[in-house]
């Protein structure tokens, strides 16, 4: 019940507590899910358009991520974490999946790349509003070199292995800039 | 590593964002079992980060908000999402049992045909083996009455010679002269016209007595079972008018051979 009234300040709409949401969900009540949306979906959105850029493929994800958390609602294990949680992985994975997938990259073929992840592209810049706002505003405020391991590990799901070759360094040296970044992201948050 | 310093490893955080590693996590949740601080800590990283991320601006739809709940109205006609994941997973063991029967009947179907042709072939072969059997077993016989006339003591064996130019006629009389049994084997006879017939003779004081007429066998080295005779001097045989009755034509004497030497 703490969750519930520290919750309470963030949203006016909040009636349930993740415990009675889920119960509710798993019971597939209309009125909860009308609330999981209304309660969840800027947050989710948020995520999946921080790695999707493009809103209309971005609200694709976030749709299928939506019927997802619908439909495995009953494998969510609360012992594990927090409603959130999970379903904030739910989306991050998904909206990963899909910049990762065949068609994704093949588009990106047909466009300008991006410039590299190390300096301030232009591309930043256009998303200034996405880069401003959620997850992205706080791991902005890392120190560059562990803002650039979060960014490709978080948010683009390259593996220990694919960052070390990106950037070029060993990958143990990926390993404690990631360790290291999340340590300093703990006195951020 | 006390639980302290575990807690500050950033472990927490990797956990919660995903960053972490299959081993991390189940280490990470057998340690919640045991440290209800490391759950306090983790707790608290997650209210954190649930609170950065939903500053998010973005005010998705009312539109997308109906799209999703007519989709999933669409997708679960079944009563209870709780049911469906052991349904779930129970319907794909049943798949894979429909799969696998439907894969076994296909199999067994593939072998009934199969072993239904290799039975037809298998009775065809064995009644080819029968015809093949029957005969050899005639064939046989035919060799093993040869043979026991060849070897009886009391056989005389008549060869007869081609009596005509040009023309390698040749059989052998076998003559029982106790039984008075006479076999005609013969060795090559050219074949004759059809009103023709070969006649065999037997001569006794120069006079020719019958011993039957007999057509020119399909098959050389047949035996013919002729008519008896007690004494012979030689044997002949001529080419007569087909079921002839009268006298041997010595014109057309084919072969002959003197019975006693």
């Amino acid at each position: 019940m703490a969750a519930c009234f520290i919750l309470s300040p963030l949203s006016p709409y909040t009636k349930y507590s993740e415990h009675e949401l889920v119960a509710l969900l798993l019971r597939q009540n209309e009125q909860a899910f009308s609330y999981l949306y209304d309660n969840y979906s800027p947050a989710l959105f948020g995520i999946i358009n921080q790695i999707i850029p493009e809103k209309e493929l971005a609200t694709d994800v976030m749709q299928d991520v939506f019927i997802n958390i619908w439909r495995k609602i009953a494998s969510y294990d609360a012992a594990k974490g927090r409603l959130f949680t999970w379903m904030l992985n739910i989306a991050r994975n998904a909206a990963i999946d899909k910049i990762r997938s065949r068609p994704y990259q093949d588009s990106l073929k047909n466009q300008p790349l991006p410039e590299n992840v190390n300096t301030n592209t232009p591309n930043s810049v256009v998303n200034a509003d996405i880069n401003d706002v959620g997850l992205k505003k706080l791991i902005n405020k890392l120190k560059e070199e562990y803002r650039v391991v979060i960014d490709l590990s978080y948010f683009q799901g390259f593996t220990h292995e694919e960052i070390s070759k990106l950037l070029g360094i060993p990958l143990g040296t990926v390993k404690t800039r990631i360790r290291s970044a999340l340590m300093q992201l703990r006195t951020l948050i | 590593m006390n639980i302290q310093e575990y807690i500050s490893s950033g472990i927490v955080e990797s956990y919660v964002l995903g960053l972490a590693s299959p081993e991390e996590r189940a280490e990470f949740e057998q340690m919640c079992g045991q440290y209800p601080e490391l759950v306090e800590a983790r707790n608290n990283f997650e209210l954190a980060l649930e609170l950065h991320a939903r500053t998010s601006t973005a005010r998705p739809s009312q539109e997308v908000k109906e799209k999703i709940w007519s989709a999933i109205q669409q997708t679960s006609s079944t009563p209870k999402i709780v049911t469906m994941e052991p349904t779930a997973s129970r319907s794909t063991g049943l798949r894979w049992v429909a799969a696998a029967s439907v894969i076994l009947f296909i199999v067994a179907g593939y072998f009934a045909f199969h072993f239904y042709n290799e039975n037809a072939q298998l009775k065809n072969s064995n009644k080819n083996l029968e015809t093949k059997i029957n005969s050899m077993d005639s064939v046989l016989g035919t060799m093993a009455d040869h043979d026991k006339l060849m070897s009886d003591p009391n056989m005389t064996v008549v060869n007869m010679v081609g009596m005509q130019k040009g023309s390698p006629s040749s059989a052998s009389v076998y003559w029982d002269s106790t039984s008075a049994n006479v076999y005609l084997i013969v060795k090559n006879m050219p074949k004759l016209p059809s009103d023709k017939q070969y006649q065999l003779w037997a001569l006794i004081n120069n006079k020719p007595v019958d011993l039957g007429l007999f057509d020119a066998p399909k098959d050389n080295k047949i035996m013919l079972r002729m008519k008896n005779t007690e004494k012979a001097d030689a044997f002949a045989i001529t080419v007569e008018n087909k079921g002839n009755t009268g006298g041997p034509n010595l014109n057309q004497l084919q072969s002959m051979g003197k019975a006693k030497l």
